[in-house]
């Protein structure tokens, strides 16, 4: 270790949603005077609107702190903040391996959840020092020492003497920051040795390209450099490199072993900049990558269509402009006989998806008609090969398949003992398979099964939360595809199958589900000048109906007095309205309609 | 002036006043008794005329409509001022039509006999109902015999041409009870019959009440109109609009001015006029009213709305109005009027509801059936452009 290594600590914050992950960045922020008090706007890591509105960081983002310690020794601190969410996990586990330690925020008020264990055990994978800390000390419910003693149990890592902070308050925060000097070992790596950097991030800047976040292993990389990723096999000449200060980007001449900092070097495409992938230099390569860079894959599906057909370029533009930043949305096009053209979209869970979807209405003004996301299915038609189907309406019939096999996770849940019962029956229903069960302490119990990724795409995360009046917690990771009865049930409309209300669900929940879409797709369906019957049919065979009665009564009795503007506006608005519809053959459908089978209430 | 060179104009005048108000009525109307306030009001109305009179010159006016409100609440003496001053200010025709609302028990036989004398050439009188529940469920102070009464003295009085107006969908109507109330009033033999259907509007108690009332559901409506379009046209009344009814040449002339797109002069608070290219509305309110009369230079303070009306707006009004009709909107009539065509303004779109039996088209005018008058708003808003820059025209 160089004098210089000695004096950095490379470190993340990792903890359950809302367990204050943010605010306490903020104060560390504020504290190593980074940022003056009056800059801190709130949250100031979270940089998109959409973070603040949710609480949770969507993105990685990394920032370089200028810290005298008490006893008057200077140093860097590089807080490298991860994304708060299950359907990023990936993404966590990368910035983790750019530290040497990590802070594990813990709720004093809440304890131990799903992502506070799922977090700390990428922690330890990392071989990161883990420092816990206490926040929110300041509620009145906070109960410090039953969940030093839950830290101890239930993670294994002494607690004793960790920092209780609140970090609203700013309470405590210098002891976050001796404890990271302390604890916290300093990066090694050989400053001569063949270039290594792992990218943990990376984004689109429109005057400097991409810009990316990388933490240097071994070696010394200049602007000038020619490099190579290692995953990718592009070669780019660096334009330049520096560090993240509080403000934005500051140039410097080299980063070394052990320094996190950015490179900047003409690139077009986030796509060649992968998190997890490693940099070297292409006239002194590294003898092999970093461990551990996969490439993501999403994992969930769903048509993205636009309201109005005449913005499909706009579609496409926005989607192509918010690739430039996000590797893991993947789009290709595709058209459905009820919603014209439109997007298959790849993304990383439920999350990912609703974020996208949200800045595409919000950021670019579109309006969308999105279909109910999907997983992919791995089906072996007979005599043929293995296909991977991402859009339900392509799913063979019964009779041509031969195999077919559904992604499955490993589900964590973590729950007060009370709602043990009704979330057991929850992840029966869902088609679960208990592993274990485990008491964290007297009160709270943490679950495991094994659940098919297409159970928990729907509603899951509403039904645990109802269930369990709010209190459980969800982490879950991909395990593998397992053979499975799966059918693919398809709705007609007045006789018309429209393709883009078709999914795919398990031959058992074929019939529950059927009903609950067509009560559903008829309270989405505008009573029309004749009936509509609404069928769930699986292949020929009808399995539920429901009916949309026939309008009867539309008419303005009375148009008297000769106030005619106040009939015309009625009917100007009745247009307007029905210019929302969708016509899917002889029927109008509302937007809504196609995701009603994401809306079924927990029964 | 010649009569050759005049235009025809029908007179609508407001009054605003009733002896009290109804659960279901929207209208701009009060309770008032407040011999004051309906002073200075039909002296206002007298200065509007005085106003318009000269305007007016050009136009014959052929029809007079006096409604409310109720109009025979005015004590005698004023409202034969305010029908002293139209034939004061304006130019009549000699068949000029002349309606006054009348509702029972506010007239007598020689109140109607003057009115009778000073012209009023047709009443229209609301019944709504023949059963006394009913009515008192919806407000009014009338019974079905003080109705008869009244009826039976606007005939001694020589009122020869009287509407009687019925209403559907009701509290505690049944479809036995409809067609009783439609069987009674019909054979009192009046010339036209207006059958509305209750709509609950909102600012009426009825709307603040209205999971509570027991209404006939829709079913049941649906199936009280039919019979009411089927027992009218065997009792001799020709259903010419989705709610009017009359014997031949007993259809309301006011009223089709609306439909047909004629002008029309609005007198008086909430009076809607279409004149000269221009609709305007007075604002719903008696004191702007008579403020904006008596003060000088206020007689703009008035309005509520007030624009012309662009010609590819016209079109949409003009379909939307004459669709109200049985008889349709006539290609012809479209062609001569806005110089366009019909069936690419909209007629395609309306052919598609021939098959179902909603519409029918003879070759040159389109109308809706009956079960296709019941669900007009929903065809016309399909049909039509409304969004105005985009008429294919």
């Amino acid at each position: 270790m160089t004098e210089r290594q000695s004096h950095i600590r490379n470190f993340s914050i990792i903890a359950h949603i809302d367990h204050g992950k943010s605010t306490l960045a903020d104060r560390i922020l504020e504290h190593t005077q980074a940022v003056a008090k009056r800059d801190v706007t709130e949250q100031m890591l979270d940089n998109m609107d959409l973070e603040k509105e949710r609480g949770i960081t969507i993105k990685a983002r990394a920032v370089k702190l200028n810290y005298t310690a008490p006893d008057g020794q200077a140093y860097v601190l590089n807080l490298i903040d991860t994304p708060g969410h299950v359907d990023f996990n990936y993404e966590v586990s990368r910035s983790l391996n750019a530290c040497e330690g990590a802070l594990l925020i813990v709720d004093a008020t809440q304890g131990i959840e799903a992502q506070t264990l799922g977090n700390a055990y990428l922690a330890v994978d990392a071989n990161l020092e883990i420092v816990p800390v206490i926040n929110k000390i300041d509620l009145p419910s906070a109960d410090v020492d039953k969940v030093r003693g839950e830290i101890e149990d239930v993670i294994g890592i002494p607690a004793e003497d960790c920092p209780a902070v609140s970090a609203k308050m700013g309470l405590n925060i210098d002891r976050v920051l001796d404890k990271i000097v302390s604890d916290i070992p300093a990066p090694k790596g050989d400053e001569d040795a063949p270039l290594k950097c792992l990218i943990f991030d990376s984004y689109y800047d429109s005057y400097l390209g991409v810009v990316v976040y990388v933490r240097v292993m071994d070696g010394t990389v200049r602007s000038g450099d020619r490099i190579r990723l290692m995953a990718g096999g592009a070669e780019f000449d660096v334009v330049d490199v520096g560090t993240m200060e509080a403000f934005g980007l500051s140039k410097c001449a080299e980063l070394r072993a052990g320094e996190v900092g950015y490179i900047t070097a003409s690139i077009k495409n986030v796509a060649d900049t992968r998190v997890g992938d490693t940099i070297t230099h292409a006239d002194r390569p590294a003898a092999e990558p970093l461990p551990g860079f996969k490439n993501v894959v999403p994992m969930v599906y769903a048509g993205i269509y636009p309201a109005d057909g005449a913005r499909y370029g706009d579609l496409r533009d926005a989607l192509e402009k918010l690739q430039l930043n996000d590797a893991a949305l993947a789009f290709e096009p595709e058209t459905s006989i009820a919603l014209g053209f439109g997007f298959r979209c790849g993304f990383l869970g439920l999350l990912h998806m609703e974020i996208i979807e949200e800045r595409l209405e919000r950021e670019f003004n579109l309006d969308l008609i999105t279909t109910a996301p999907s997983v992919i299915y791995e089906v072996k038609r007979r005599g043929g090969e293995v296909e991977r189907i991402d859009n339900p309406s392509n799913y063979p019939s019964a009779d041509e398949i031969e195999m077919a096999a559904e992604p499955i996770v490993k589900a964590s849940i973590i729950t007060p003992t009370d709602y043990v019962g009704g979330l057991m029956e929850l992840c029966q229903d869902r088609r679960g398979t208990f592993i274990d069960m485990k008491y964290l302490d007297a009160e709270r119990v943490e679950l495991h099964y094994e659940l098919p990724l297409n159970e928990i795409i729907y509603d899951f995360f509403d039904a645990l939360k109802s269930r369990s009046k709010g209190y459980a917690s969800l982490d879950y990771e991909f395990a593998e595809y397992r053979q499975s009865k799966l059918v693919k049930l398809d709705f007609l409309l007045n006789g018309e199958q429209v393709d883009a209300l078709s999914f795919i669900v398990h031959e058992e929940k074929a019939y529950g589900r059927a009903r609950r879409i067509a009560e559903k797709l008829k309270e989405n369906i505008p009573r029309q000048l004749f009936e509509v019957p609404i069928q769930a049919a699986i292949g020929a065979k009808v399995i539920a109906r429901e009916t949309v009665k026939a309008l009867r009564k539309d008419v303005l009795a009375k148009c008297y007095g000769g106030d005619i503007t106040r009939k015309k506006k009625l009917l100007e608005k009745q247009k307007e309205g029905k210019k929302k519809m969708r016509q899917l053959g002889s029927v109008q459908v509302t937007p809504e309609a196609f995701m009603a089978v994401l809306k079924l209430d927990d029964q | 002036m010649k009569r050759s060179e005049t235009k025809p104009l029908g007179l609508y005048v407001h009054i605003p006043f009733c002896a009290s108000k109804c659960a279901y009525c929207d209208f701009y109307s009060f309770a008032s008794r407040d011999e004051d306030l309906q002073k200075h009001y039909v002296s206002a109305l007298q200065l509007q005329m005085e106003d318009w009179a000269s305007v007016c010159r050009g136009y014959a006016v052929d029809s007079v409509f006096i409604g409310g409100g109720t109009p025979t609440v005015l004590p005698p003496k004023l409202l034969h001022r305010v029908i002293d001053a139209v034939w004061r200010n304006f130019s009549l025709t000699d068949d000029v039509e002349i309606t006054l609302e009348a509702n029972p028990a506010t007239v007598d036989l020689r109140g109607l006999r003057k009115l009778h004398r000073a012209g009023v050439t047709r009443l229209s009188m609301g019944l709504q109902s023949a059963h006394d529940r009913e009515l008192s469920a919806l407000g009014r102070t009338h019974t079905w015999a003080e109705f008869e009464q009244s009826f039976s003295d606007a005939r001694d009085a020589g009122f020869d041409n009287i509407n009687i107006d019925l209403m559907y969908g009701i509290p505690h109507q049944t479809e036995a009870s409809f067609l009783k109330s439609l069987n009674v009033a019909s054979l009192l033999g009046p010339e036209h019959l207006s059958v509305y259907g209750l709509k609950i509007e909102e600012g009426t108690p009825f709307h603040v009440s209205q999971d509570t009332l027991p209404l006939p559901d829709e079913d049941t409506e649906y199936s009280m109109y039919m019979q009411c379009v089927e027992y009218l046209a065997s009792r001799g009344f020709e259903q010419y609009e989705i709610s009017n009814f009359a014997r031949p040449g007993f259809r309301c002339r006011h009223n089709l001015k609306y439909w047909s797109g004629g002008e029309y002069l609005g007198l008086g608070a909430a009076a809607h006029s279409d004149f000269d290219g221009e609709r305007f509305a007075a604002l719903r309110d008696v004191a702007v009213y008579i403020d904006g009369m008596e003060l000088v230079g206020q007689g703009d303070t008035i309005w509520s709305e007030r624009r012309a009306i662009p010609e590819d707006e016209r079109m949409s009004e003009f379909v939307m109005l004459a669709m109200r009709l049985r008889d349709g909107v006539s290609r012809a009539e479209f062609t001569a009027r806005f110089d366009a065509d019909l069936d690419s303004y909209c007629g395609e779109r309306l052919k598609a509801y021939i098959p179902d039996g909603f519409v029918t088209f003879d070759g040159d005018r389109y109308a809706f059936t009956t079960k296709g008058m019941y669900v007009s708003n929903y065809i016309l808003s399909s049909a039509l452009p409304f969004d105005y820059a985009e008429a294919e025209i």
